[in-house]
């Protein structure tokens, strides 16, 4: 198995090119269909872009796409930083708990958690009071905060996916995930997000337009 | 070259250039094994006229083995490179490698009747056959299994793969089966060795086949680029 | 699942006759057929929650990697499918009347086959995760390639006077083969993720 270590939270970001992720002439085909047509661009630390776009323009492919999971018909994804992907479903293996999921989840990522880092995490959400309960006897919202949770415990310096992180969420909810991302962002890391929520469009600060 | 055929159109219009000689040399070469074959070759002085089938069952047989591999280098070309036009070719090769998988099947059917009094007989070589028919269904049913057809293009593609490393296995393993448990009177169903009068019409009916499968696949090849771009025109937005 | 593989076993006498000099013949093959059947089953639904629940998304993302979730798949899977076959393999010799003197050969046989079986199994979910009718898909994918196995296998199993033969070697040669090959090929099966609503 693969040797655990701790990942650096406080590594510098490369000197000279300052942009961590550089998206050049990219085009995924899905279904026969050219959805998203030699797309560039480039995204430094700190940034917060924001996806915009009909429903079918292509926000979940791109997402998909930069964190590798479908593949590019043409163009080439520059990224240095680990990418943390929350997608429309939460990520979390139903069977089991909220708190054994996001530790199953740290192990396979090579990220040593204590319990009291674990602890902090789940309280970023307020899902300490359910993260002992199999995942699939709660509602929507507790899950996506459980998967939200997963966010507070990855490295400081990394680009997170965000796929509609609000569904299902309450305002409080909303608002600690609004927090969260704040702080990734002064702390160096970046974040792509494709949602329609207000308070999102206001601390955004580039806007990605998908569809035409 | 690979590379040079990638874009459909070089490909459509090579494939033109060359589909009218390819053709022209398969009937020829069909025609005259056929009439060599089946007329003015002599018949085998213990079997009778029946012999005349392997004509057509042997070049079957090495049409389906030698589709089945077209059909992993296919897969590999889609798998590893990504080249455009190996689904394309994978989807045309495999149904035409099954039917002759089939015809081999049949014929050797046809022929065992009279040779071994069975209709069918779990001799190494019929059986191998068998199990090459099941792969390539296999491949079939995996790449149209999928809602979205495109889909399945690459699980197919891995399959056959999985399936060509498996082929030489298979055949072994059934090899080692037939030998195990071989009954008492097995003829070798290639029988004795092959005179020239008969190697004449067999490698004529060998180069027709080979002729008819290209020009089988060149034509499903087309139908099937066509087919796509017909969809491509419909999915566009506005259209 | 035990119980089909028992259910299968009994039906077996009941379609050939309870002879027992054709029972004798017969038992070790049915045995093999019964396990092959089996381990077919449950196989369609391996990968299928893990997509649904978007966990195989991060796996793919993770150090770990695919081709090693695939192996603890396959490992999990072995032990709660076909290991308590193996453990029930003597009753059902005595039912099919097996010599008693036969029963290492089979045992040792059982357990490298189940695993290279398993292991087929995987590569077969793989494949046709996703697919419609995957239980019947799943059968015409993995069958053909479990030939050498059934081969194999039932020859090692019926050796007589001895556990290790050259059918269990060609039997542990191909589980070998299939302990390389089974990861690489459920991992660049499942490499391309579709979402679970196919966006």
């Amino acid at each position: 198995m693969m040797p655990k270590q701790k990942l650096p939270q406080n590594a510098p970001v490369t000197g000279g090119d300052t942009s961590c992720l550089r998206i050049e002439a990219l085009s995924v085909v899905r279904g026969q269909r050219l959805v998203i047509d030699r797309l560039s661009h480039a995204q430094e630390a700190g940034a917060y872009c924001l996806l915009t776009g009909a429903n079918g323009a292509g926000k979940s492919t791109l997402l998909r796409t930069i964190a590798g999971r479908l593949p590019a018909e043409s163009g080439h994804i520059h990224c240095d930083l680990p990418r943390i992907y929350i997608g429309h479903a939460d990520g979390l293996a139903g069977a089991i708990s909220g708190r054994k999921n996001l530790q199953s989840w740290a192990a396979i990522n090579d990220i040593d958690v204590t319990d009291t880092e674990l602890d902090t995490a789940l309280g970023g959400f307020d899902a300490g009071a359910f993260a002992d309960m199999p995942i699939q006897l709660l509602s929507r919202g507790q899950r996506r905060r459980l998967a939200l949770a997963r966010l507070l415990l990855a490295p400081q310096h990394s680009l997170w996916l965000l796929d509609e992180p609000n569904a299902g969420l309450d305002v409080n909810s909303q608002a600690q995930l609004e927090t969260a991302i704040n702080n990734h962002l002064a702390a160096g890391g970046t974040v792509i997000s494709a949602t329609h929520n207000a308070v999102a469009a206001s601390m955004a600060t580039i806007f990605l337009a998908l569809g035409s | 070259m690979f590379d040079y055929l990638a874009n459909p159109s070089r490909f459509l219009r090579l494939s033109n250039r060359l589909f009218m000689p390819i053709g022209v040399i398969t009937c020829i070469c069909l025609a005259y094994g056929l009439y060599l074959g089946l007329f003015a070759s002599p018949a085998d002085y213990q079997q009778g006229d029946t012999v005349r089938i392997i004509y057509i069952h042997v070049p079957a047989a090495w049409l389906a083995l030698f589709g089945y591999v077209g059909l992993g280098l296919c897969g590999l070309f889609y798998v590893v490179w990504r080249h455009p036009l190996a689904d394309i070719a994978a989807r045309a090769i495999a149904p035409v490698g099954a039917v002759f998988a089939l015809l081999t099947l049949i014929t050797g059917a046809l022929w065992g009747k009279p040779m071994w009094g069975a209709w069918w007989v779990w001799d190494a070589r019929l059986t191998s056959m068998l199990i090459l028919f099941f792969f390539y269904l296999g491949v079939i049913a995996l790449a149209n299994g999928f809602d979205r057809p495109e889909r399945g293009s690459r699980p197919a593609a891995l399959l056959a793969m999985v399936g060509v490393i498996n082929v030489p296995i298979v055949k072994f393993s059934v090899d080692w089966w037939n030998t195990l448990h071989q009954p008492a009177s097995l003829l070798r169903s290639g029988g004795p060795a092959v005179d020239s009068s008969m190697l004449t019409p067999l490698l004529l009916m060998l180069v027709g086949a080979h002729g008819y499968f290209i020009i089988v696949v060149i034509l499903r090849m087309r139908a099937l680029l066509a087919e796509r771009r017909l969809t491509a025109l419909r999915l566009r937005p506005g259209a | 699942m035990l119980g089909f593989f028992i259910i299968i076993i009994a039906l077996f006498p009941l379609a050939i006759g309870p002879k027992a000099a054709t029972l004798q013949t017969l038992g070790v093959p049915m045995i093999w057929i019964a396990a092959l059947l089996s381990s077919l089953a449950g196989f369609d639904r391996l990968f299928a929650q893990d997509v649904r629940d978007g966990w195989l998304d991060q796996i793919a993302l993770s150090r770990l990697g695919l081709g090693w979730y695939a192996v603890a798949k396959a490992v999990a899977h072995w032990l709660t499918s076909s290991f308590p076959l193996l453990i029930i393999t003597p009753v059902l010799a005595l039912m099919l009347d097996i010599a008693t003197a036969q029963l290492p050969a089979l045992m040792v046989a059982l357990l490298i086959g189940s695993m290279a079986l398993t292991l087929l199994g995987v590569i077969g979910a793989a494949l046709a995760e996703g697919a419609r009718r995957g239980g019947a898909l799943m059968a015409i994918l993995v069958l053909p390639l479990a030939v050498p196995v059934l081969i194999f296998g039932a020859l090692a199993a019926a050796t007589k006077d001895a556990i290790v033969s050259p059918h269990l070697m060609l039997l542990g040669a191909m589980l070998a083969l299939l302990m390389a090959m089974a990861p690489l090929v459920a991992a660049a099966a499942l490499k391309i993720g579709e979402t679970e609503s196919g966006i």
